[in-house]
């Protein structure tokens, strides 16, 4: 599910990673007035933990084996910003060190698994709480997983890279059956740590944290839009994006290019100037949302 | 392991390693970015950019075989979309897909392959990136190796308890059961960590030998950099 460099189109990735840098920095935010000092080394060693974790197979069916992706554990034990943090510094150290992902979409991997995918786990933890337990862990975990994959794919097909619409419908079935086989996963891991020692396992804090729940939604409903214009024709999304401006080919040649002054013609500015204004217009949301709730929780 | 071997190749000293960090990271970020805006078939700008690449790679003294091999890892998933576009009739982005992200990952390589992480991650900090999550990247990085040492004891451990036999793989519970226990070290471990850091009086930050200054030939590197790849682009 990491997106490397070149597969996702200018608009499309300079508009996640300007959607990725505040809903992060706002994470951050909540998480440092959440967060005790004692907090700093564990949510690294944790980190760590996730990356440790993925070398452990878990058989499932006959020859295949999954692992734990690990959003929706962490958002169970450490807290839902807590948990993007780490996920985000894992994408980070994935795209830097590993070469698993790339630069420039680091926005677009953070967004779907670190903001979005975190978030729409947590969504049941929040909603249900502590009661029934299992039915809520093994959703959140599928969630996570199934919303991160959705995103991912409706990025790609904005971005015009052309799918056979049977080969969309297998990545979502694979993107399924992993979203399944996380619920597992989290759920025995869960239990087990659970059963060591039930102090290591947050009590999920019923906040009236109404941004939470609002933002959750929100992953939750992109994630669905992701579905949609995935399993509808790939056809229908490229109309779409050419109708927002978004699927220029060619990409937007970013601002420098306003020496090549020969090279432009009125319609490659129109694709350029939506394309900003968008990006524009998402940061800015972002921003005054991120402001609005802050003054709201300082007040 | 992959990012042993980068570790060793950063503690170089040439020209390369020597930069501020900080441009580097912005130096890259022009690269990719140009690259990303370059037209699949335009094959001398990117023929120019790949020449940047080699003469970054020559300059630092990497083993430049073993690097163009890493970096074909990206390659079965490029090539596996490039292979869809281009049976979707859309060659020019079958070709754009593989040699573009063949030569980001190239470059990523060559300023991890001369930056050492504690300080690539520095840079990132003196760039704006928050604290928090900064220390975060950092601690995962320090303990990621005593971590997935620690994986693969457990799962030798379980598949030991599990018996020989026909089943050499790990059952489910089995596993799950080596992960909570893989979760609870490490939450011990990042308490240890926590008092050892009191202990040693730490004030928030992670001190550096070496403080990081930007002088002037970093911000000649990068503005040249950035010039010579934008001209090469519009041209």
């Amino acid at each position: 599910m990491h997106i490397p460099d070149n597969f996702l189109s200018t608009p499309v990735w300079a508009t996640l990673d300007a959607a990725a840098i505040p809903a992060v920095g706002f994470m951050v935010k909540r998480a440092s007035r959440e967060l005790e000092d004692t907090s700093i080394p564990l949510l690294g060693v944790m980190g760590a933990f996730v990356f440790a974790a993925q070398m452990i197979n878990f058989p499932v069916g006959i020859g295949t084996s999954g692992h734990l992706v690990g959003g929706a554990l962490l958002a169970f034990t450490l807290g839902a910003a807590p948990a993007t943090i780490v996920m985000t510094a894992i994408i980070a150290i994935q795209a830097f060190v590993f070469q698993d992902g790339g630069v420039l979409a680091l926005g677009a991997n953070v967004f779907n698994m670190a903001v979005a995918g975190v978030l729409a786990g947590y969504l049941p933890f929040w909603m249900w709480g502590a009661g029934r337990r299992r039915p809520v862990i093994f959703l959140g975990a599928f969630l996570s997983v199934m919303v991160s994959g959705s995103l991912a794919l409706g990025e790609l097909l904005i971005s015009g890279v052309a799918m056979p619409r049977p080969l969309v419908l297998v990545s979502m079935a694979l993107f399924a059956m992993s979203a399944l086989i996380e619920g597992a996963i989290t759920i025995s891991v869960f239990q087990a740590i659970e059963k060591l020692n039930p102090g290591l396992v947050q009590k999920p804090d019923a906040p009236n944290w109404r941004a939470l729940f609002v933002f959750s939604g929100a992953a939750l409903a992109l994630g669905l839009v992701g579905f949609l214009l995935a399993s509808s024709a790939p056809d229908g999304i490229q109309r779409l994006g050419i109708q927002l401006g978004l699927a220029a080919k060619t990409g937007f040649h970013a601002p420098f290019a306003d020496y090549a002054a020969g090279h432009f013609d009125s319609a490659w500015l129109r694709r350029a100037t939506a394309g900003l204004t968008g990006l524009l217009v998402v940061y800015a949301v972002c921003v005054a949302f991120a402001k609005m709730i802050g003054r709201r929780r300082s007040a | 392991m992959h990012h042993v071997l980068l570790d060793q190749w950063s503690q170089g000293s040439s020209a390369l390693h020597n930069l501020d960090p900080r441009a580097k990271i912005l130096a890259l970020l022009a690269f990719l970015i140009v690259l990303a805006t370059t037209a699949p078939n335009a094959f001398l700008t990117l023929a120019i950019d790949a020449a940047v690449l080699g003469a970054g790679i020559l300059i630092a003294g990497l083993p430049s075989g073993s690097l163009l091999l890493r970096a074909m890892a990206v390659l079965p998933f490029s090539l596996t979309f490039g292979l869809i576009s281009w049976l979707a009739g859309d060659r020019l982005r079958a070709l754009g897909l593989v040699e573009k992200s063949y030569l980001s990952t190239v470059a990523v390589f060559l300023i991890v392959g001369t930056t050492p992480l504690p300080l690539l991650l520095n840079g990132l900090e003196a760039l704006g990136i928050p604290r928090l999550l900064v220390l975060v990247a950092q601690f995962l990085y320090r303990y990621l190796f005593v971590i997935s040492e620690q994986s693969q004891h457990l799962r030798l451990a379980a598949s030991c308890r599990q018996g020989s036999g026909r089943r050499r793989r790990l059952g489910f519970r089995a596993a799950a059961g080596a992960l909570a226990v893989l979760f609870a070290r490490s939450y011990y471990r990042a308490e240890g960590i926590h008092r050892a850091m009191m202990a040693r009086a730490f004030s928030g930050k992670f001190a550096l030998l070496r403080r990081l200054q930007f002088g002037l030939a970093d911000g000649v590197f990068t503005l040249a950099i950035a010039a010579f790849l934008i001209l090469v682009r519009i041209q």
